[in-house]
């Protein structure tokens, strides 16, 4: 009796282990005459390098005191176009019982920087006329002497607009515009040699890896519900074991960890409304599956249209996502400037709500400039973009800024007021609506319509009086 | 739901009977289910027009503009129009907001629908589409899908109108606590009408209400009169729930006692008007010699 809980408890688990899905981990190593002792080929050690500068630098962004701060400059430079070894992974850190396994930015890889990888054209939705190395150096002055990344004259959230404006100019601009876009061709990285001499993976699988660890999903994402992979991100104690797929009590921050985009995706998809994050990895897997198949041949013409065509589903998909963060953060800085007007009308307070306001359109901000980094020109809808958003948000005294001076010191004049920037903000969502057809929708301003559109919709057409 | 009030209508109806006509169940029931209603040739046509209606607007429906465009666009132009939104009421009690969005949405889409109604009986290119409607010489509650499709982008236009109008208004004023007062899924009004025997306004259950009732509620009994051959009944009780659109527009008419209504178009029957091709084709040929004779008034008026 025994014998046979034994057996069908052993065929239960090798079943359960055929119906797992594919992590994204362990594809074999297929590089002709590789004389290495590498076990799988998948490595991009440098992206999750990049994943933590990023998250490190948005800590420091934060830590300004509103005095000129040269350390602080210094510190945050060094995580942005420095290449020093010995820096420590200031977020994530072990929280609680989430341990994370390691604390410095060498251990993912050396001399990484994400200045070098930064969106090199022109950010037309920033003041200064500035490229997008130029704009971040520029923001990370300011931010160093602002309170706790705040500049109440300006209304700019330094943290956000630094952080979403990566999360566009370095992540998505090289998945999208790079690895996934001119690297995909047949005479660049060839899958039939390995990335560099010695290396256990060929130019196409690690052009792919890099790809995806831009993205931020953990390595077994499939086997995660996007809310497991958004509480991954949280630190949640109870996300540990749903991270931790290597079972050595720690969560790797190079393949078990949720990073930028993909904690949007899981932000978005945990509604139940779309399933980008899903999407997304499944055609990242999708495709590694196919360059594993290719045993270190080039690609045939129909292997690589079929690997293009999984860059597209990610590269749509993604597009979708910071559209999305666009549309949240317009609808929750609309609902700002409802209570900072109402408060403004009873004489109220509003210093904690004009910070909540300034963090909204750092982050509204910060994503509608990441929309402009992919690898399509968005024309037009740029345009109406950053004119509704405009760069600044609208202040109390019905000012933005219009442009910075040759000193760097910002230009203001006057504005729409704050009552008619809220109408911006609405067709800022129009606009992620009519162009890129979003559906979660969340901080939606025409949520409650739609509701109400449900019960009272009849669809009777044909019912005569 | 719909088999629900169904039930309502047919209770009803065999009390009415009972009632008025001192009839006995049985009597009761071979009056309402008689074969020479259900199986009329009027009413299989109505039953051939809600099949191929069906059809044609499950094709139909993703063209038309839905009420929540309408309404998204109607929200921008007010906040354009305006210029800013302040939130009003918000001291009031949610109840307050619930019961004004709900009597306010039941007050003008039951006088869209009397309006409407109106201009179908007196705009002569929409009365041709209509007649298909009042062509019905035998009611049964099918008879209320015996429309017209020309007809039906009407009713889909009117409300898209009001559904967006007054979804619009309320959201840009009142806020995200703007909801519509149900009952089993349908607003209170529509629920306390259809718990009323709306199901026997397209019957032979000639069931009244009280004189005083009929100056406020339109009853089966009256919209009966709507449908009638006698001239004088003609454009009469437009109306579909409230009765007070109509004492305004000096066209109710209450119902009397023992009064035996013939329902169509004119006493008399023409051969093939229950034609299903005759009844989606004749209001075409109808309109195109309105139009005409329009291109022939106004080459008279400008020659002299």
């Amino acid at each position: 009796m025994k014998l046979n809980l034994l057996v069908s408890s052993m065929a239960i688990a090798a079943a359960m282990n055929v119906n797992a899905a594919q992590n994204y981990a362990d594809f074999p190593v297929t590089v002709k005459a590789y004389e290495g002792d590498a076990k799988h080929s998948v490595s991009y050690g440098g992206q999750a390098a990049r994943q933590v500068l990023h998250t490190s630098l948005k800590t420091l962004s934060g830590q300004g005191n509103g005095q000129e701060n040269a350390e602080l400059k210094a510190k945050m430079l060094a995580y942005f176009e420095g290449k020093a070894e010995g820096r420590a992974i200031l977020s994530p850190v072990s929280k609680g019982g989430f341990v994370v396994a390691e604390n410095n930015v060498d251990v993912l890889s050396k001399e990484k920087n994400l200045a070098g990888k930064t969106y090199k054209g022109a950010v037309t939705g920033w003041p200064g006329g500035m490229t997008g190395p130029e704009v971040l150096g520029f923001m990370i002055d300011k931010a160093s002497s602002a309170n706790k990344g705040f500049d109440p004259l300006t209304g700019y959230d330094y943290q956000q607009l630094i952080s979403k404006f990566i999360m566009g100019a370095v992540f998505y601009n090289q998945a999208v515009d790079n690895y996934l876009d001119e690297k995909l061709d047949a005479d660049t990285k060839p899958n039939g040699q390995a990335y560099k001499p010695g290396k256990p993976y060929t130019g196409k699988e690690h052009v792919w890896d890099e790809a995806f660890g831009y993205f931020g999903g953990p390595a077994n994402t499939l086997n995660l519900s996007a809310e497991d992979v958004y509480n991954i991100a949280k630190q949640k104690e109870d996300a540990l074991v749903l991270a931790d797929f290597n079972k050595d009590g720690k969560a790797s921050l190079y393949n078990e960890m949720t990073y930028a985009h993909a904690y949007y995706a899981a932000g978005f998809d945990k509604g139940g409304k779309t399933t980008y994050l899903h999407n997304i990895v499944q055609a990242f897997v999708d495709g590694r599956l196919l360059l594993t198949e290719a045993k270190g041949v080039n690609l045939t013409d129909a292997q690589r249209t079929e690997l293009k065509g999984y860059a597209a589903t990610i590269a749509d998909n993604w597009q979708m996502v910071i559209a999305e963060a666009v549309f949240k953060y317009a609808g929750s800085t609309y609902k700002d400037l409802q209570k900072l007007n109402k408060l403004i009308e009873t004489n109220g307070d509003i210093a904690a709500d004009f910070r909540a306001y300034a963090k909204h359109w750092g982050e509204l901000k910060g994503f509608a400039l990441a929309l402009q980094t992919g690898n399509e020109n968005l024309g037009e809808t740029a345009v109406k973009l950053n004119r509704l958003i405009g760069f600044s948000p609208v202040l109390l005294g019905n000012t933005q800024v219009i442009g910075v001076d040759s000193k760097g010191n910002y230009i203001q004049a006057s504005s729409a007021d704050m009552k008619q920037y809220m109408l911006h903000m609405l067709k800022v969502q129009q606009l992620m609506v009519d162009q890129f057809g979003v559906k979660a929708r969340n901080k939606d301003v025409l949520a409650d319509m739609g509701d109400l559109a449900g019960k009272l919709s009849s669809g009777g057409y044909v019912e005569n009086d | 739901m719909f088999y629900g009030y169904l039930l309502i209508g047919l209770l009803l109806a065999v009390i009415w009977l009972r009632w008025s006509a001192k009839q006995n169940t049985r009597e009761a029931f071979r009056e309402i289910f008689s074969s020479e209603i259900w199986w009329s040739s009027s009413a299989k046509a109505d039953y051939a027009i809600f099949f191929i209606n069906k059809l044609t607007f499950f094709f139909l429906a993703p063209l038309l503009l839905t009420q929540l465009a309408a309404a998204t666009w109607l929200f921008t132009f007010l906040h354009e129009s305006i210029g800013y939104r302040t939130i009003i009421g918000e001291s009031w009690p949610d109840i307050s907001i619930i019961a004004l969005f709900t009597l306010c949405y039941f007050l003008l889409d039951d006088f869209a629908r009397f309006y409407v109604h109106k201009l179908l009986h007196e705009v002569p290119f929409l009365w041709a589409f209509h007649k298909v409607h009042h062509s019905a010489r035998t009611m049964t509650p099918m008879t209320v899908f015996r429309t017209h499709p020309v007809e039906g982008l009407v009713f889909a236009m009117r409300s898209v109108i009001v559904q967006a109008s007054v979804m619009a208004i309320f959201i840009f004023f009142f806020g995200g606590r703007v909801d519509l007062y149900t009952v089993l899924g349908v607003g209170v009004f529509t629920f306390v009408f259809n718990m009323m025997g709306s199901n026997l306004r397209h019957s032979h259950i000639g069931l009244r209400y009280w004189g005083w009732l009929e100056s406020i509620l339109i009853s089966p009994a009256q919209h009966q009169i709507h449908h009638s051959v006698e001239p004088k009944h003609f454009d009469k009780n437009y109306g579909v729930i409230l009765a007070i659109w109509d004492r305004m527009g000096k066209s109710l008419v209450k119902s009397s006692k023992h009064e035996r209504i013939e329902f169509g178009l004119s006493k008399k029957v023409l051969k093939g008007e229950q034609n299903i091709i005759f009844i989606y084709l004749s209001p075409f040929r109808e309109v195109a010699m309105i139009a005409r004779e329009c291109i022939q008034y106004f080459k008279s008026v400008f020659k002299s």
